[in-house]
């Protein structure tokens, strides 16, 4: 259920080396990016929904939907629309899919930070963010892997993980910092969404590239 | 998402009950459902309420806010459905990831807005059903109770599943005909729908399955193994942990021997004695160890685990096994054995130092006195090794040194040999020992075939005849320590002293000749088990010492080549009581 992403990220192929990398085929990479996505989505679905179960109080949970304005990762230049993704180039679709994942890093660590305040945070719900925590370190490694294959970039170093997407600052008021977690764990189920859908997109382009539009 | 507005809403943030409200408060203008089916466009529709005036067409108008950057303004809705009171977003205007909030405005103006109106589109998904659904007949059972139905159906035609768009999950569902309840089934499975009275189902196996049939296998498999290990521990730990063997005597208590009571010794051993010691049978020997000694024995190494029942092994084991004590004692240098890497394996028996430890601890139980120094025993060992190259030995050592021997009163007799390698201990056992040295001799040939070839070894055999020397003590204690039983070889025999009845031991492919046991009637019991074992027996012969030919030499010339380390044993000169003592066996390695 669990898959590793592994791939020897500096492995180089030199001419005359006996070690040969480990190679996987570009179908196969992004099979398995997708179902790392696919993963990612599913459980911070269900953190989110725990999370709301837990701390969230009645009223306030239908305010979630507004928090889509608050989210960190507004202000990056990612299409939202079918239509507009459709029109994107390949590349653009991996380069928007490693931008959320590299924002996302951050606070998800910082998010499990968060989590050990809470009095009562059940297990699964600490278990889950971690896991999708260090999953989403494998798939920036694997949308990594993808684009030096697919698009023929090489390694490079540039994240997206901007300083001024995420604030660390420590809210007074409890409900709030609650409302801050909420609305963290909610942005990010909708990233999640995002990531998932643009690589699905991708991989129906690589196999038909005209039917897939 | 958009929930039905008046119950809902009061009971969520007023705490009133539903009904009553319901009916009579005045129910603004509201949005009913806001669904997309396919992720790419969405629909609202809503309702005027108690508002009857409003509910023509046109009266309310509809406004949404999408909540994206840099701008966020209300538009009005791109196409409306008045007939249905529905608004339409087309592709173009729908952007998922996005919040959309709406409101209803009339004419006037007047807006109806509940915070609650807003959503994300791929939160407000309801995909439409699978479409062709179909069943096909596969098998039915023999009884005809059980059937195997295939169920195939297709996403819909609006969900853009091929591009990956939407991930759709699918449930499949039965009742019987006469039912209302549907029931779900569950995921991973195969279903089998039967259309008729019965339902039966047939399941794959789902990788949970698998998982617990290899967890049952193994717990299955596990306590097998536990019961047999508990079944047959006595075995296995024989096996795998061979007792150490002790010496001891039957009837005697060890703790006599630990703490050196030797009159008690000598009563109990004496005709006081007899009654508590069972060993007068004859048959007691069948088991003794220092027979075994003789045989040559294929025994494993020592491992690290028989020191443990080294350690704990007490003197009842020794008499009480046959095998521990050679098998013990010998293992060390069962190495030895095989011919080849004899060499070799002899440097093991002298490095692994812990067994020959043990064994000397054991002795040192045994006797009383203060431990001596081990290495003199250790080294006329090695340096008989050192003189065989493929010879087979068993190596005894023997802790005691010569003053505690001496003082002790334990001594080892002989009291004949026979020529076809014998040695005749008592006369009762002779039958005995002749049995177990031709059995020594078969083994012998047989490893000498297995080393290298015959006829080598039978040259070899001839050339160095092997020589076997039992210590016993002829009184005192009702055993023989293992204290120096050594294989040595030996020139080609020296003429049996006429008078002497003793003989130098080849094992050689004679059989033992029943005539040379006519002698032994004369000599002393030297096993215990005999009643003559406590008459003090001056007729005996002793080996006084080893020529430089290895043979024996019952009267010691004049002269003598001592040895190198001859000087590590003051009473190498024929003792007056002629007595073999240990050291005098320990020279005869050399």
């Amino acid at each position: 259920y669990i898959l590793t992403v592994s791939m020897p990220l500096d492995c180089k192929e030199e001419p005359g080396s006996l070690t040969r990398c480990p190679s996987i085929s570009q179908e196969k990479l992004l099979d398995r990016v997708i179902h790392h996505a696919e993963l990612i989505y599913r459980v911070s679905e269900e953190s989110c929904s725990l999370f709301e179960e837990m701390f969230i109080p009645l009223p306030l949970r239908l305010q979630s939907n507004q928090a889509g304005f608050a989210c960190i990762t507004k202000t990056l230049p990612i299409p939202s629309s079918k239509s507009e993704i459709e029109q994107i180039s390949d590349k653009w679709l991996l380069h928007s899919v490693l931008m959320l994942v590299q924002s996302w890093i951050e606070p998800l660590v910082y998010l499990q930070t968060t989590l050990d305040r809470y009095d009562n945070a059940p297990e699964m719900l600490v278990n889950k963010t971690k896991w999708v925590s260090e999953k989403l370190v494998s798939l920036e490694q694997g949308v990594v892997a993808l684009i030096k294959k697919m698009l023929d970039e090489g390694t490079f170093t540039t994240t997206y993980n901007e300083q001024g997407l995420f604030q660390y600052d420590t809210l007074p008021d409890m409900l709030e910092s609650v409302m801050r977690d909420y609305t963290l764990l909610s942005c990010f189920k909708k990233d999640a969404h995002k990531m998932e859908t643009f690589l699905k997109l991708l991989k129906c382009r690589q196999a038909d590239k005209y039917n897939c539009a | 998402m958009i929930k039905r507005k008046c119950c809902s809403d009061l009971i969520s943030k007023h705490l009133f009950s539903s009904s009553d409200i319901c009916s009579t408060a005045l129910i603004e203008p509201h949005f009913t459902e806001c669904i997309s089916r396919n992720q790419e466009t969405f629909r609202c529709w809503w309702s005027p309420g108690s508002f009857h005036n409003l509910s023509s067409p046109g009266a309310l108008r509809v406004f949404y806010l999408k909540k994206e950057p840099p701008t966020s303004q209300w538009k009005e809705c791109p196409e409306y459905i008045h007939s249905n009171r529905e608004c339409f977003f087309d592709a173009h205007h729908t952007s998922i990831w996005i919040t959309y909030c709406v409101q209803l405005r009339t004419q006037n103006n007047i807006t109806y807005f509940n915070e609650d109106d807003c959503f994300s589109v791929e939160n407000i998904v309801r995909p439409d059903p699978p479409v062709s659904l179909n069943w096909t007949l596969m098998t039915i059972s023999p009884s005809r109770i059980n059937y195997d139905v295939m169920v195939n159906w297709e996403s819909p035609p609006t969900a853009d599943v091929r591009l990956g768009w939407m991930r759709l999950e699918y449930e499949l569902q039965y009742r019987d005909r006469n039912t209302t309840n549907w029931e779900a089934v569950t995921r991973g499975l195969v279903v089998i729908i039967i259309m008729m009275s019965s339902v039966s189902f047939c399941f794959l196996e789902s990788p949970v399955h698998l998982t617990l049939v290899f967890v049952f296998g193994t717990v299955g498999i596990l306590i097998l193994i536990m019961l047999i290990v508990i079944s047959q521990q006595n075995r296995l730990m024989i096996f795998l942990l061979p007792p150490v063997p002790a010496p001891k005597i039957k009837g005697i208590d060890s703790e006599l021997l630990k703490k050196g009571k030797l009159d008690e010794l000598n009563f109990m051993l004496s005709s006081g004695g007899m009654d508590g010691l069972p060993i007068y049978a004859p048959d007691f020997y069948q088991d003794e160890p220092w027979v075994e000694l003789m045989e040559v024995n294929e025994t494993e190494d020592v491992d690290s685990g028989e020191k443990e029942d080294n350690r704990g092994s007490d003197t009842q084991k020794l008499l009480g096994q046959s095998q521990p004590v050679s098998q013990h004692i010998n293992i060390s240098c069962s190495n030895s054995i095989s011919g080849p890497d004899a060499e070799s394996a002899q440097a093991t028996c002298y490095n692994t130092d812990l067994p020959e430890e043990e064994t000397l601890m054991l002795m040192a139980t045994l006797l009383p006195g203060q431990p001596d120094e081990e290495e003199t025993s250790l080294d006329t060992v090695e340096r008989s090794s050192a003189s065989e190259t493929d010879e087979r030995q068993l190596i005894q050592t023997q802790t005691r040194g010569p003053q505690t021997w001496v003082n002790t009163d334990f001594y080892a007799q002989v009291s004949n040999v026979m020529p076809s390698g014998g040695v005749v201990l008592s006369p009762g056992q002779q039958l005995r020992i002749q049995e177990s040295i031709s059995a020594a001799e078969k083994e012998t040939k047989k490893k000498r075939k297995e080393s290298e070839d015959s006829e080598e070894s039978e040259e070899r055999k001839q050339k160095e005849p092997q020589f076997q020397l039992l210590v016993v003590d002829p009184e005192g204690s009702a055993y023989s320590t293992e204290s120096s039983i050594q294989q040595i070889s030996t020139p080609p025999p020296s003429s049996p002293m006429p008078g002497e009845g003793y003989h130098i031991i080849h094992p050689q492919p004679v059989e033992p000749r029943p005539a040379a046991t006519t002698e032994v009637n004369q000599s002393p019991y030297i096993l215990p088990d005999s009643p003559q074992f406590f008459a003090p027996v001056a007729d005996y012969t002793v080996v006084q010492d080893l020529d430089s030919h290895h043979s024996l030499l019952l009267n010691l010339p004049s002269h003598q080549t001592p040895p190198p380390c001859l000087p590590q044993h003051p009473l190498k000169t024929p003792m007056p009581v002629g007595y073999i003592t240990p050291d005098l066996l320990g020279n005869l390695s050399q």
